[in-house]
């Protein structure tokens, strides 16, 4: 057999896990709902055939009775006055501005509503990607529980009175603070400066709950620009990264991406491209990052810094410069510090160091060794720095001891809710309540908001004007794209008019930057493209500054907690740090890793899990020293890092809208002040068990494929020797059918695995897109979840002496044992794992296994090489989704929409406007399944005819691909000879999933090639003793985080 | 001879008449295809009523007037601003690829009408019905009155003397019991056996096939019932006419003035919606046709209801600020099901299909009525018939060239793909 990797769905599969050997069996994942139907409440069955015949009989009645409704009197009112550029079933695009990530983004409104979010593909920072927050932020919009007018002292007041009173209060206050998040907004800054003006007693006070203090700080030090910079990931060769999740979470994923992506892709999908960079992440939980790198190496929060301080000397020996006399190296660490130390220094001036810690020491380290290798002003850009995040913790600590001593007697949380993700909650609620004036600008009745005494609810961004000013030099511009849905006023506006200020916003920011973009039309044409930018080439900065008081405590710490229990706290990719908890699309998107929604969890990895006696489902109780997480169930991570334990923040919320409370537990009790910033790691801390048991709702073992050959991958030195490395294995195909004629069009998808992040912007761009309902946590733990596509992760593992675990060597292992048993052995490593992220929608097969057994025709094949899907006439026999071999067919267990069942947003008529127009909203009991977007395909078309022209490649985009912030996916016409599909569709490196069933998918994957020096494909490609021209390291035995790990383990 | 001359005479005096006769005809094809947007004869419709215009203005500065009425008003003409300013200083569209003689034969028709067209419209009523038409309909009522009323009547004396008999019968057969009872004893036993009648054999000998002949029965009865009650309860609609907020009238607009489709519904050629016009549409003319010759001065109340919707006020011929616009809740007649997709623009430009083709002859309806079923069969059977346009739409040149090289000269509609579920279901 060949050495090649074995890929795993989870640790249920590689363990045998009774549960998932159950689920492979059963035909459907998902079980019959008979029970809900026919049980009581308790869950217990009680219901016998009498009951069964009364329901039946019941049924048909009121069936018999709903059928004589006559056809309702449909009413259709046209305008009074037809806006010029509105044309009913015409869609309006809109560039606009997401404020919260600074992304530009297309708003896509049907007849007046906003009903879709797409990427701005001019815009110079984010080329149109978008990621799941942005896509999902029109729901919120909709959103029935946002306030829907300003309120005072609990009563609904209008704007004027609750404007007369709170300039009452203000101009009474001794000390008024201003909270929120990272101002972005120059307009903002203006309106806030003059009410500063107006009131001087006030201070603005800056506060990321997911602080990004340290960097500032550091570069306020190291180079006297207190900062975050902008980092350029696409001039990087060479990526090390400690801990900063610049893909999922960290700064401005979107943007690092899509620069991070341009060095990855080779082949036909990057010009012929090959080479690419290497990256390097060192982190203690597995993240979205972690997961795309090619070199991980799982560390403990305590022993960052040491880490840290030795690629530093390590860079500064390469280069000759001073040294921090440091008393030890991270032992098992030290050849990969070693490795990519050498990388960096030869790709010096191309290469990027980043460290995701909230601690100033580590981040002054950071930019000595950027300093050193000279990427200040190529990669690291402290010139057109960013504004997106930001945070002032001690200002934040001051706040609220001023709050609770009276000093700070009148305070606005503007858009900022500490009430819930502040660390000491208490002492600040305490304070709100002694201030005589408090003022919340929040959308909804959140923590914070629920405690004020005034609320003057802020627009939502696509009702609003305004500019961000994303990176120095870009700014964003903001557009409405509808009248505000309540009585609410845009907060910028509520400061002008406390500081007397009555001009309306529009005309405020309008006059900030007629003059700046040359007058009236110069202001139009802004508008239009979404952004004006004006960006600076950067120059170098240099510094000397190194935190030599600070490595000693590093070392001490590091050493005293080698053995000890950590805490790291992180972010998720759909939830950030709690602003988006009561967003259903973002609730429901399965974590990128762990596949789990709707619930954070303690992530711990098995060898720490069986040491602590835990195993997945329990539930434990954590403590700090400063603070307990309580109640929160477990989940067994491969690539934990050893001792340590993750949780996810952002859950737990306890007010804010129905669908985000009580889901999850908060974390943020477990975040501490250190002085001079927020840290978000504990040491030594103790785990208790409370015997309950508790089952989180994941998606990745729903839906097994078997464990066949459906990742491939190859080296680079093996892609660059063989572009066909690792995709020589083809089928034999007999086929019995006729092949289809397809002489128009032919659409085609191609997935380019070496692109895929899995970060999942594409799967909330489907449910929108498609009106995929929101099912909910209950039919999760069902497996009826109802994604059109998903995005499988795979892990691959190998055991302590570097060998792969693969199913053949376990079951020669096993025979002994008899069947069934683990795999998993004592020398089994699962910190050392590989992640494989695959995209997964329908493959629209030319020979669909589905078609051939539907009883009624309800699939059917169509002329351009679709498969379609007809929801009226199916009757739900589910035999489809039997025989689909991709397991990508959804059935509705339940009408998801108008049933209170399913409190998400479908129940209301607000909610409701996010509704494609275009798509069917599907009912009960029919099969749906992705449709390759047949009605952009079909718009595409028509454009086409009512233009007189062919169809242009690019003409059609599927949702997912629109939105896709690494490019990886790719949609067209294979019968277009000069499209970019029909280049991809065969290349050397495209493969389908299951070939040897030659159900002629039409959906190609393309080989996954990672940066490492080992053998990945195997079997028909010679050994590469040479390592890959262009870093020119050496000693392939320590390239992998394996050796490093076996030496840790040993 | 001179029987020869008198005749050339007569001949010539004919060919005469029948050349103004042409100019005439000419003429009112004309005035109907340019000016009856605007212009009535006896009647001020947007512009003024025309009749006697000749009298008032020489031929050659109407021809002027006609072709280009702003330049006229700019360059300073007297008669022509005294116009313009008489008729609320409303631009007269100008007509300058009408030709004079074009132009001459519709002042030729405005001079002298035909009969028929004067008699017509006695009371310039572009608005009204015309009279044979009223008549025509109250004649209908009439009709269909006097044939239920006679027929209750023969109904109802035919049922007294079904009555009459049925007594005159009983009566009868008393007296006959009364006079011979031994044979009537007689002859009311039964005579037959009881095992050889129907209900015997069917229910009690052959109980199943009994059973499954009335379900049977049932069955068909009430799945007649059921189709029909299904198709016109459930979502068929045809020939469904319901009572509009506005009697607005599409043979008048559509019919008579020959208001091009696309000039209300104006989404059909751009999307999916063929949309019904704004209100701002219905004011584009509406601003001045009032049709108050009909209604003594007054604007006539259906309009009323378009200046009650826009905020209009009709007396000072300005939009009130002051008065809420209400929406017309028009009501909707073709109603397609939400799990169809129908796209007009694919079928009005690109398939280049008639309005009338799927909605009938509207421009004769009064009140619109859906003409078609709207079913899928229908759609199915265009589908099938249909023929593309492959000629003159570069989106089809691959197909264009595909039917060449098979020697075919077209292709439908269902060989395009057009009968594939996923075309209008998704």
């Amino acid at each position: 057999m060949e050495n090649k990797n074995k890929y795993w769905k989870g640790l249920e599969e590689l363990n045998n896990d009774p549960k998932f050997l159950q689920n492979k069996r059963n035909e459907f994942a998902e079980g019959i709902p008979l029970e809900d139907v026919l049980t009581d409440k308790d869950g217990e069955m009680t219901s016998n055939r009498r009951d069964f015949l009364k329901y039946f009989g019941f049924g048909i009645s009121a069936v018999a009775l709903a059928a004589c409704n006559k056809a309702p009197v449909k009413n259709v009112i046209p305008y009074i006055v037809k806006p010029e550029n509105i044309t009913p079933g015409i869609p309006n695009w809109y560039a606009s501005t997401n404020p919260t990530t600074g992304v530009s983004v297309l708003v896509k409104t049907r007849e007046g509503r906003p009903v879709k979010i797409e990427g701005n593909p001019e815009s110079p920072l984010f080329k149109g990607g978008v990621n799941a927050v942005d896509h999902a932020s029109v729901l919120e919009l909709y959103d029935n529980e946002r306030l829907q007018g300003p309120k005072a002292e609990g009563n609904q007041v209008d704007w004027n009175t609750l404007d007369g009173k709170i300039t009452k209060g203000l101009a009474a206050a001794k000390g008024i603070r201003i909270v929120s998040g990272a101002v972005n907004s120059p307009s903002t800054k203006k309106a806030i400066a003059e009410f500063t003006a107006k009131y001087p007693q006030t201070k603005h006070i800056v506060y990321e709950p997911v602080s990004y203090n340290a960097i500032i700080e550091a570069n306020g030090q190291s180079f006297g620009k207190a900062v975050i910079p902008g980092y350029q990931f696409d001039k990087a060769k060479t990526i090390v990264s400690f801990g900063a999740d610049f893909l999922g979470t960290w700064i401005s994923p979107v943007e690092f991406t899509k620069q991070w992506v341009k060095n990855r892709k080779v082949g036909t999908t990057n010009n012929g491209a090959k080479t690419m960079s290497r990256h390097y992440q060192f982190e203690s939980n597995l993240s979205l990052t972690g997961s795309n790198a090619d070199v991980r190496v799982p560390l403990k929060p305590s022993a960052t810094s040491v880490a840290l301080i030795s690629l530093y000397n390590k860079v500064a020996a390469l280069a000759g410069a001073a040294k921090l006399s440091s008393p030890g190296d991270v032992e098992f660490a030290v050849n990969m510090i070693e490795n990519s130390a050498k990388e960096l220094w030869a790709n010096r001036g191309a290469s990027i160091v980043v460290c995701g810690t909230n601690n100033v020491a580590d981040q002054l380290i950071v930019n000595a060794i950027n300093s050193v290798l000279g990427n200040i002003g190529t990669t690291v850009d402290l010139d057109n720095y960013s504004n997106q995040t930001g945070g002032n913790d001690a200002a934040f600590e001051t706040f609220v001891s001023e709050l609770n001593s009276g000093a700070a007697d009148a305070v606005i949380f503007f858009n900022s809710n500490p009430a819930y993700n502040y660390y000491a909650a208490d002492k600040l609620i305490a304070g709100i309540k002694k201030a005589t004036v408090s003022i919340s600008t929040n959308s909804v009745a959140d923590e914070t908001t629920a405690l004020c005494k005034f609320h003057a609810p802020d627009n939502h961004f696509l009702e609003s004007w305004g500019d961000v000013e994303t990176r120095v030099g870009f700014i964003g511009l903001m557009q409405p794209t509808i009248s505000p849905v309540f009585n609410t006023r845009q907060a910028s506006e509520s400061f002008l008019r406390w500081s007397g200020n009555f001009t309306d916003y529009y005309t405020f920011v309008k006059n900030n930057w007629t003059a700046a973009l040359g007058g009236e039309a110069g202001w139009n044409k802004a508008l239009h493209d979404g952004f004006t930018t004006s960006m600076k080439t950067p120059v170098a900065y240099k510094t000397s500054v190194l935190p030599q008081d600070a490595v000693n405590a590093a070392y001490q710490t590091y050493t005293a907690n080698k053995d000890k229990v950590e805490l790291s706290l992180y972010t998720k990719v759909g939830l950030g740090d709690g602003r988006y908890a009561n967003n259903p699309w973002l609730q429901e998107m399965p974590d990128p890793i762990s596949k789990v929604c709707w619930d954070n969890y303690a992530a711990i990895g098995k060898v720490t899990a069986d040491k602590l006696n835990l195993k997945d489902g329990d539930v434990i109780t954590i403590k700090t020293k400063t603070g307990v997480i309580e109640k929160i169930p477990v989940l067994v991570q491969p690539g934990q890092a050893r001792d340590t334990i993750s949780i996810a923040l952002g859950y737990g919320r306890t007010a804010g809208g129905r669908v985000g409370a009580n889901v999850g537990k908060n974390a943020y009790t477990a975040v501490s002040f250190n002085g001079k910033t927020y840290s978000y790691t504990a040491a030594d801390v103790t785990v208790e068990k409370t015997g309950d048991g508790y089952e989180l709702p994941q998606t990745q073992t729903h839906h097994t494929i078997e464990g066949r050959d459906i990742i491939r991958e190859a080296s680079l030195g093996e892609f660059v020797k063989d572009p066909k490395a690792g995709n020589h294995k083809h089928a034999h195909i007999i086929t019995l059918w006729d092949e289809h004629d397809s002489k128009g069009h032919r659409w085609a998808m191609a997935v380019d695995l070496n692109s895929c992040t899995g970060c999942g912007s594409c799967v909330v761009s489907c449910n929108a897109e498609n009106n995929v309902p929101v099912v909910g946590r209950q039919e999760i733990l069902n497996s009826r979840e109802m994604h059109w596509m998903r995005i499988d992760r795979y892990y691959s593992f190998k055991d302590a002496h570097g060998n792969k675990v693969t199913r053949e060597a376990g079951l020669a292992g096993n025979m002994l044992k008899g069947k069934d048993e683990s795999l998993i052995t004592d020398e089994t490593d699962f910190e050392n794992v590989r992640v494989a992220f695959q995209p997964l929608m329908c493959q629209h097969c030319g020979h669909a296994p589905c078609e051939t057994v539907c009883p009624v025709l309800a699939t059917v094949h169509s002329s351009e090489g679709l498969n379609h899907m007809a929801y009226n006439r199916c009757v739900g026999t589910r035999y489809c989704a039997n025989n689909c071999p991709y397991k990508v067919r959804r059935f509705n267990w339940f009408k998801y929409r108008e049933n209170d069942e399913f409190d998400f947003y479908m129940n209301n008529d607000l909610g409701r406007m996010v509704i494609n127009p275009d798509v069917t909203v599907r009912s009960r009991g029919v099969m749906e399944k992705c449709s390759f977007c047949i009605q952009r395909i079909q718009a595409g078309k028509l454009q086409a005819k009512l233009e007189n022209r062919k169809v242009k490649d690019g003409d059609v985009k599927t949702a997912c691909q629109q939105s896709c912030p690494a490019d990886a996916i790719i949609f067209g016409d294979v019968n277009d000879k000069n499209s970019e599909i029909a280049k991809l569709f065969n290349n050397e490196r495209s493969y389908v999933l299951l070939e040897e069933y030659n159900v002629q998918p039409s959906v190609s994957y393309m080989t996954k090639i990672r940066n490492v020096e080992e053998e990945l494909a195997g079997g028909h490609t010679e050994h590469s003793t040479t390592a890959p021209g262009h870093t020119g390291h050496e000693e392939a035995k320590h390239d992998t985080a394996a050796h490093a790990n076996a030496e840790h383990a040993h | 001879m001179r029987f020869l001359r008198i005749t050339s005479l007569f001949a010539l005096l004919a060919l005469g008449a029948s050349f103004a006769k042409a100019d005439v005809a000419e003429g009112e094809q004309l005035f109907n295809a340019n000016c009856t947007a605007c212009h009535a004869l006896n009647e001020k419709v947007v512009g003024p009523a025309l009749k006697g215009v000749n009298e008032k203005y020489d031929e050659a500065w109407l021809i002027k007037w006609i072709k280009n009425s702003q330049a006229m008003v700019k360059s300073g003409d007297a008669k022509a601003v005294k116009a313009y300013n008489e008729n609320n200083q409303a631009v007269m569209t100008s007509f300058e690829n009408l030709s004079d003689a074009q132009v001459k034969s519709i002042l030729e028709y405005i001079k002298t009408p035909p009969v028929a067209q004067a008699a017509t419209t006695p009371t310039g009523g572009g608005v009204t019905t015309t009279g044979t038409e009223v008549a025509a309909s109250a004649k209908d009522a009439f009709y269909n009155n006097t044939t239920f009323i006679a027929l209750s009547i023969m109904a109802l004396i035919l049922f007294v003397i079904v009555f009459v008999l049925y007594r005159i019968k009983q009566t009868v057969q008393g007296i006959y019991n009364s006079k011979f009872p031994e044979q009537a004893a007689l002859e009311a036993e039964p005579t037959v056996d009881v095992k050889t009648t129907w209900k015997y054999k069917l229910f009690t000998k052959h109980p199943v096939v009994g059973t499954i002949i009335v379900i049977l029965g049932f069955t068909v009865v009430l799945g007649i019932y059921g189709f029909n009650y299904g198709q016109t309860e459930v979502g068929v609609q045809q020939g469904y006419a319901p009572a509009q907020p506005i009697n607005y009238s599409h043979e008048l607009h559509a019919g008579k003035y020959k208001i091009n489709c696309l000039y209300c519904h104006n989404g059909a050629d751009k999307g999916k919606q063929a949309t019904i016009p704004s209100a701002s549409t219905c004011m584009n003319c509406h601003m001045h046709v009032t049709a108050s010759a009909k209604y003594d001065g007054q604007v006539s109340p259906e309009i009323a209801k378009i200046y009650d919707a826009v905020g209009w006020d009709s007396e000072k011929k300005a939009y009130d600020p002051t008065k809420q616009q209400k929406p017309i809740k028009w009501v909707r007649i073709h109603n397609l099901p939400d799990l169809a997709y129908f796209n007009h623009a694919q079928h009005v430009k690109a398939g280049k299909v008639e309005c009338q083709s799927c909605h009938g002859a509207v421009e004769t309806m009064k009140v619109v009525y859906q003409q078609s079923s709207l079913q899928m069969g229908w759609c199915i059977n265009c589908h099938r018939e249909a023929k593309v346009d492959v000629d003159n739409n570069d989106y089809y040149e691959k197909l264009h060239e595909d039917l060449k090289a098979q020697g075919k000269s077209y292709a439908t509609v269902s060989n395009i793909g057009g009968l594939e579920c996923g075309k209008c279901h998704y």
